[in-house]
């Protein structure tokens, strides 16, 4: 089968998960855990019997000397929204940015620990690190469309990937990556303007339609809403329900409210550690941790 | 088709693409490398062709002519060769006659031609340095002339390159330092031609341009970073400095031409409007690196000086000024550096000129280095060749030497905010 | 008296003004509180000693040359002179010659008789000027002296004064731009009223050989710059570009892009030094061994007018030395591109190139144009690899082995002859460089414009 042929057929029409939608409200009792650096912990939870999609142990990232990420252990699954939270300059974008290699891109980065994807480590030279970023997609903190016109940067990901046998075909890509970014409606009629002449909202979406359209297995978006306007990031929040269960996503976010919005796990890190990792729920209404409290009521932050 | 999410990227054909663009992403690769690679070797080629044709310009061979100075007409005297004017003195007497006639009674009647301008020059020198040669015989060691030198460090006509095989044979050519090449100026005789005269007006040139394009162009800079209002004179000004630094520079040879010399009557080829046009086109690139490194001093330090109570031009004097000293500076060597090496203006206001005397001051008629070169290059006689790239290496080792000063301060001084 | 001896007078009275001044203010000081230090006020007085004598002096010396011919021509010996304009003025310039001690003896007889006469007058009225600047810079300075008292705000004078000049010292940019078009465009219509204007802005033949008796065949010469402009754009932006834009543009790719930090802060420099070879140097190499290697390729593939003075030649060297400058010009404009946007692009999976390709250099693209039309303004105004290496035939032709010229080479060729100063063929010189100059500046000014414009988009 042509691998455009199985990308239509497969994830983008695919209804999210039924359970994604309960997991929040499993008791946190019942969970047993403790402290994010327990390596095993969320491998234990009795909820999911798949296994994670993406895995980290034991990651720490030194930039030239200095160590920005100790020891970071996590799993992210398939099927819900987790976020990062904490202070800034405690590492969540630094350990994000080692899901999909982007830390590659900076010379003095040394990224220690294993990260896998479906069982496949990221960091191995088996892995492909263009095929890895085609898999875990990207959207940055600052909108950054590309300066050409909205459909050349939904089409550039399908291009540069050769996913469409035909223009027609591409055609339908960007409209359908359009349509599940919630931008299609109002942009439909000037596909051939430049993408930065959007709003910034509006940029953001275009920058998750153009993370859609390689058809990604999961989404690391790096504080997606700090730019834009409460009006503005509602609307990527919305977009983000909507896209769990048919992608793993994992957020960084700066606003705990946010956290608590979207997604259905949350890790609290602190100095480049990873304090907490638990449900939503639990993290807000009762953490564990001393740290996670004190930020959580304010306190630092 | 397996539905394991990610299986799509290792069917056979979706690797194949990945290979081809890897395979693309080396290709463009290679292409940058061999880019930067094939100027460099541009580079070196240019040098070493240099080097190769012009380090020959710096010796220059001798040959031994045993001299009897009881039998030549010389009529000179020993014991009056004293003090200042025995220079003119030896200089009366026709030494070229009698190095010919010494050299014919030594190496047959082909080497009557053995010898040139510089030759006579040399004894010149030896006689007024020990006069007492002239009783009795010596050998001495002088300059070949140009065709003779030229057939001994490569080929020459066929008479030249059998004179050279016959001195030779008889040990009695030499290769030395060509010390005249650096102490002496132009002439018509290639083998005894020197860059110093060009040196001196080179010097003497930049000198003015320093003199007026430094102060003019930190001042400016100054007014234009820390005092200008927004407005259009301001904008007229930014616009014809940034199109000055880019204007060619033998329109500000036809500037200097129409102004300096037909308004204002200067001199002609001298320094002194050299150095004016040459400041004028420097200027600028003043200016615009004063300007830079102005901008670059952070506020804070404005507003702390500001904070104690000193006035604006105090601040800028006292603290902006001292802080973007050493990018300015860099500029201005690299500016310098630039009209050191420029040609065209030069020629526009008669710096073209044959000047057989280094100058003696600002308004005297010069030369300058790189015009030297250009007049050398236009040259016929063979053995201008290598003394038109030995000055090419001279001039090379000033600008490399300029602009070394100009990285080194760079590294040492600057800082970054 | 002489220019130095007045300029060391007067910086002298400035200096002793100024210590009077200080000294003053500092017995003042002892007594009441001053407002302005005391060293302010001995700078206040050696300003107001100094500036104002300097500008009479710098008016004065250009205006004295013009007095002493006036006088020259007037005296008994002056009157004796041939009326006939030329003559006159080469017998002056020959005497003036003789005056200064830079030549011993003219061709003329009347030369050295006029010479001592020239002196007297000098020498007159080099001391009538120099005595006026003194005696302005005592009263200057005397009426600065009187003002120093405890409550005169003598830091406002000097800062005056430095503001006065920092304005004085930016205006000459635009005092040299105007110098620059006003002196063009002066000799320019001396030209056009012996040439007709369209004749050459339009004609296509160049033949300045005037002749200089009047019965000589072919006197008129023809001016036509049409094959002068298509041999400047041939070689400066044509052939140049074609070598230095794929190669300034790669190299800049890989230094930015690919080059360890280590390897890059070595290259660069190096390449650098491409841009700092002087021109005269670029010539020669072309002319010396560029040239005749392009000339024996020309023959071996059968181009028969191949010529040791090609356009080729000296376009090729041309390229090279603008390399450096094209790849520091797109060095900054892909420096500018952001981060995020090249993030942007790896984080879909884009290869290194295929990033630099699609996304990095399109939107560097209105800088690396801007860059270009710099690097084209810079190479077709560049006269000494021209002058050396592509010759002086006016040849209509676009095979690049042939001989072509270009303006810059004319107006050298036209200027250093021996001829006088008001011939079609010296004025000539000055309607080509008004073209250079005009086309220079449009160039440079939509350059700037779209580098600025680019660089603020990504500010």
């Amino acid at each position: 089968m042509l691998p455009h042929e199985e990308h239509e057929g497969s994830r983008l029409d695919t209804p999210a998960p039924e359970e994604a939608e309960q997991e929040p409200r499993i008791p946190a009792q019942v969970q047993g855990m403790h402290s994010g650096l327990d390596v095993n912990a969320t491998a234990s939870e009795p909820d999911t019997n798949r296994a994670p999609k993406m895995s980290a142990r034991e990651v720490s990232v030194f930039y030239g000397d200095k160590q920005a990420l100790k020891n970071v252990s996590i799993n992210i699954h398939d099927d819900r929204v987790t976020a990062f939270i904490g202070p800034s300059g405690c590492g969540k974008s630094t350990f994000l940015r080692c899901l999909n290699r982007m830390n590659d891109t900076i010379p003095s980065a040394r990224v220690t620990g294993q990260i896998e994807l479906d069982n496949e480590d990221i960091n191995s030279t088996a892995m492909d690190v263009v095929q890895l970023r085609a898999r875990v997609g990207m959207v940055f903190q600052k909108p950054n469309p590309f300066p050409k016109s909205i459909f050349e940067n939904v089409a550039y990901g399908p291009r540069i990937h050769g996913l469409a046998q035909s223009k027609p075909d591409l055609e339908q890509i960007v409209e359908k990556s359009l349509k599940r970014a919630g931008l299609w409606e109002e942009v439909k009629d000037r596909l051939q303007e430049s993408g930065t002449a959007l709003s910034g909202g509006q940029q953001q979406r275009l920058c998750i339609a153009r993370a859609i359209a390689v058809d990604p297995e999961v989404i690391l978006m790096d504080e997606p809403c700090s730019a834009l306007d409460p009006i503005a990031t509602a609307k990527i929040e919305e977009l983000i329900h909507e896209l769990r269960g048919r992608y793993a996503i994992a957020i960084v976010t700066h606003n705990m409210q946010q956290a608590a919005r979207v997604s259905q796990r949350t890790a609290f890190f602190h100095l480049g550690e990873m304090v907490e990792y638990g449900k939503t729920s639990e993290i807000f209404t009762n953490p564990h941790e001393r740290r996670t409290q004190d930020y959580i009521t304010g306190r630092y932050g | 088709m397996s539905s394991v999410p990610g299986s799509r990227w290792s069917e056979e054909a979706m690797l194949k693409r990945v290979r081809k663009r890897y395979a693309a992403e080396r290709r463009f690769r290679m292409l940058g490398f061999s880019a930067v690679a094939l100027s460099v070797l541009f580079l070196a080629f240019l040098l070493v062709t240099m080097a190769a044709k012009g380090l020959g310009g710096f010796s220059q061979h001798q040959a031994a002519l045993p001299m009897d100075f009881t039998r030549t007409d010389l009529f000179l005297d020993p014991a009056t060769l004293r003090g200042p004017d025995a220079e003119q003195a030896v200089a009366g007497a026709d030494l070229a006659t009698a190095i010919s006639q010494s050299a014919t009674a030594a190496y047959g009647e082909p080497a009557a031609e053995l010898f040139g301008d510089a030759a006579v020059r040399a004894l010149t020198k030896a006689i007024v340095a020990d006069p007492e040669i002239l009783r009795g015989r010596t050998t001495i060691w002088l300059p070949v002339a140009s065709n003779i030198d030229v057939a001994a460090k490569s080929d020459g006509d066929a008479a030249s390159e059998q004179l050279v095989q016959r001195l030779q044979s008889k040990g009695a050519l030499r290769r030395a330092f060509n010390s005249q090449f650096l102490s002496s100026s132009d002439s018509t005789d290639p083998s005894s031609v020197g860059v110093w005269g060009a040196l001196k007006g080179s010097f003497l040139t930049i000198v003015i341009t320093m003199l007026l394009a430094f102060p003019i162009g930190v001042l400016a800079a100054v007014y234009l970073e820390e005092f200008a209002a927004r407005n259009r004179w301001t904008d007229a000004i930014e616009v014809s400095i940034n199109n000055l630094a880019a204007v060619p520079s033998i329109i500000f040879g036809l500037l200097g031409l129409a102004v300096f010399l037909n308004v204002m009557n200067l001199p002609r080829s001298a320094p002194l409007v050299g150095g004016l046009t040459l400041a004028l086109m420097t200027m600028p690139v003043i200016v615009i690196a004063g300007r830079n490194a102005i901008k670059s001093v952070p506020p804070s330090i404005r507003d702390a000086a500001l904070g104690v109570g000193a006035s604006k031009m105090q601040v800028v004097f006292h603290h902006v000024l001292p802080l973007a000293l050493p990018g300015i500076l860099t500029g201005t060597i690299i500016g310098l550096a630039r009209a050191l090496g420029e040609t065209a203006p030069l020629l526009m206001i008669g710096m073209r000129a044959f000047i057989a005397a280094p100058p003696g001051g600002f308004t005297e008629p010069a030369t300058v280095l790189p015009v030297q070169i250009f007049l050398w290059s236009d040259e016929v006689d063979r053995s201008f060749v290598e003394k038109t790239s030995a000055a090419i290496i001279v001039l090379l080792l000033f600008m490399l030497l300029m602009n070394g000063l100009a990285i080194y301060l760079r590294n040492r001084f600057e800082r970054r905010w | 008296m002489s220019l130095t001896l007045a300029l060391a007078a007067i910086l002298a009275v400035a200096a002793v003004v100024g210590w009077h001044g200080f000294s003053r203010a500092a017995r003042l000081r002892t007594a009441t509180r001053l407002h302005s230090l005391p060293s302010y006020h001995g700078a206040y007085a050696a300003l107001w000693a100094a500036i104002p004598a300097l500008l009479l002096l710098a008016a004065w010396s250009p205006m004295q040359s013009r007095l002493v011919d006036r006088a020259v021509l007037s005296s008994p010996e002056g009157r004796s002179l041939p009326a006939f304009d030329m003559q006159r003025e080469s017998i002056l310039s020959e005497a003036r010659e003789i005056a200064y001690g830079q030549r011993e003896q003219g061709f003329n007889p009347e030369s050295s008789t006029l010479a001592p006469r020239i002196r007297a007058e000098e020498s007159r009225f080099a001391l009538m000027g120099g005595a006026a600047a003194i005696l302005l810079a005592l009263l200057a300075g005397a009426f600065a002296l009187r003002r120093t008292k405890p409550e005169f705000r003598a830091r406002r004078g000097v800062e005056r004064w430095l503001m006065i000049l920092l304005l004085a010292a930016s205006l000459i940019a635009i005092l040299t731009t105007l110098g620059i078009l006003l002196s063009l465009m002066f000799e320019s219509l001396r030209f056009f009223n012996l040439y007709p204007v369209g004749s050459f802005l339009f004609g296509t033949e160049w033949s300045p050989q005037t002749a200089i008796r009047a019965d000589q065949a072919g006197s008129s010469g023809a001016f036509g710059s049409i094959p002068l402009l298509w041999g400047t754009f041939f070689i400066g932006a044509i052939i140049a570009m074609i070598v230095a834009v794929p190669l300034g543009l790669m190299s800049a790719i890989f230094l930015t892009q690919y080059a360890h930090p280590r390897v890059r802060s070595w290259l660069k420099p190096i390449l650098e030094i491409l841009a700092g070879v002087p021109t005269v140097v670029y010539g020669y190499f072309a002319a010396l061994t560029v040239a005749p290697v392009v000339r024996d390729f020309g023959l071996a593939i059968g181009v028969s007018s191949a010529s040791s003075e090609s356009a080729l030649a000296a376009g090729l060297v041309m390229g090279i030395m603008i390399i450096p400058f094209i790849s520091s010009m797109a060095d900054d404009s892909i420096a500018a591109v952001p981060q995020a946007m090249r993030d942007g692009s790896l984080a879909m999976g884009a290869t290194k190139s295929e990033t630099i390709r699609k996304v990095v250099l399109p939107a560097a693209l209105p800088g690396v144009i801007g860059g270009v039309l710099l690097a084209v303004s810079r190479a077709i105004g560049e006269t000494m690899i021209v002058v050396m290496a592509a010759g002086l035939a006016a040849n209509l032709t676009a095979n690049p082995f042939a001989s072509v010229t270009t303006v810059t080479t004319q107006i050298v060729q036209l200027l250093t002859g021996d001829q006088e100063f008001d011939s079609a063929k010296t004025l000539a010189a000055f309607a080509l460089g008004l073209a250079l100059f005009l086309i220079t500046l449009v160039l440079n000014l939509i350059a700037l414009h779209v580098v600025r414009k680019y660089q603020e988009q990504y500010e």
